[in-house]
């Protein structure tokens, strides 16, 4: 069985807002796969452009709207791709993902890439359902 | 007994990503429920050579490899769950945008889109998870 998980509130419908051709997460198989979330407003769907950090913290505050929607959490994190548009703030993202995954860290792999909208960070992640 | 774990052989020779160009790659792989194909480059499935295009022209020769693939081993881009596509720019990202929206079902799968130095002179790679 493959089920959509809807957007939690409307701005995090990357679809309805920007026209990707995505839903904000599939649950298929005991897991849930998220698509790629971004540091954008809950509400309003409005680029929350920042810092690494300041983008980081909107991200995992949509990550647990998301995933709390779909019964799961942060604490059930399975795998984690963080993407950073560069590799010099790796640092800066360990300090800001630590505050989010407390408990048992799901697995991760860090790199650096061409990130949407000239944005700092996008996490791409797993959860289990 | 332990969870399925299966390496499935593209029937069509050309688009087994392993014996067309000698990578250490299986195309397809089944582990547990899922299938998990392998980044796909644009090839011609006649061919087997990599095809060179835009970033819509790549996009669409593999989306239509993919859904040979992932139908020849029993699912459809029905049951794909997680597509990653990987572009030389994200200033194409609408360029895929618009021909992937053409293959994929509605509701369509989560994704993610990021922008990467891609091997081989590649515009486009895509991966994905699917339901087996």
């Amino acid at each position: 069985m493959r089920d959509v998980v809807a957007a939690p509130s409307s701005g995090l419908d990357l679809r309805q807002h920007y026209g990707h051709h995505q839903s904000p997460a599939i649950r298929a198989g005991g897991l849930i796969f998220c698509s790629g979330m971004l540091p954008v407003d809950s509400e309003t769907g409005e680029r929350r452009h920042g810092t690494l950090t300041s983008e980081a913290h909107v991200i995992f505050g949509n990550l647990k709207l998301l995933l709390e929607s779909a019964g799961s959490s942060l604490d059930r994190l399975v795998q984690v791709h963080a993407l950073i548009y560069d590799s010099i703030e790796y640092d800066v993202l360990n300090r800001v993902y630590r505050q989010y995954v407390a408990n048992g860290p799901p697995a991760r792999t860090v790199w650096a890439a061409q990130i949407e909208a000239g944005f700092k960070v996008e996490l791409d992640v797993i959860a289990a359902a | 007994m332990a969870p399925r774990r299966e390496v499935i052989v593209p029937s069509v020779r050309t688009l087994d990503a392993g014996s067309s160009f000698g990578q250490a790659v299986s195309t397809v792989v089944r582990g547990g429920d899922f299938l998990f194909v392998c980044g796909l480059s644009a090839v011609d499935a006649r061919s087997g050579e990599r095809v060179r295009g835009t970033t819509a022209s790549e996009t669409r020769q593999i989306l239509i490899n993919l859904k040979q693939l992932l139908e020849a081993a029993g699912s459809s881009l029905d049951k794909v769950v997680k597509v990653n596509v990987l572009l030389h720019s994200m200033l194409e990202a609408p360029n895929m945008n618009e021909v992937y929206a053409s293959f994929f079902p509605d509701p369509p799968p989560a994704r993610t889109v990021c922008g990467a130095r891609l091997p081989d002179g590649a515009k486009v790679i895509i991966e994905c998870t699917a339901l087996a």
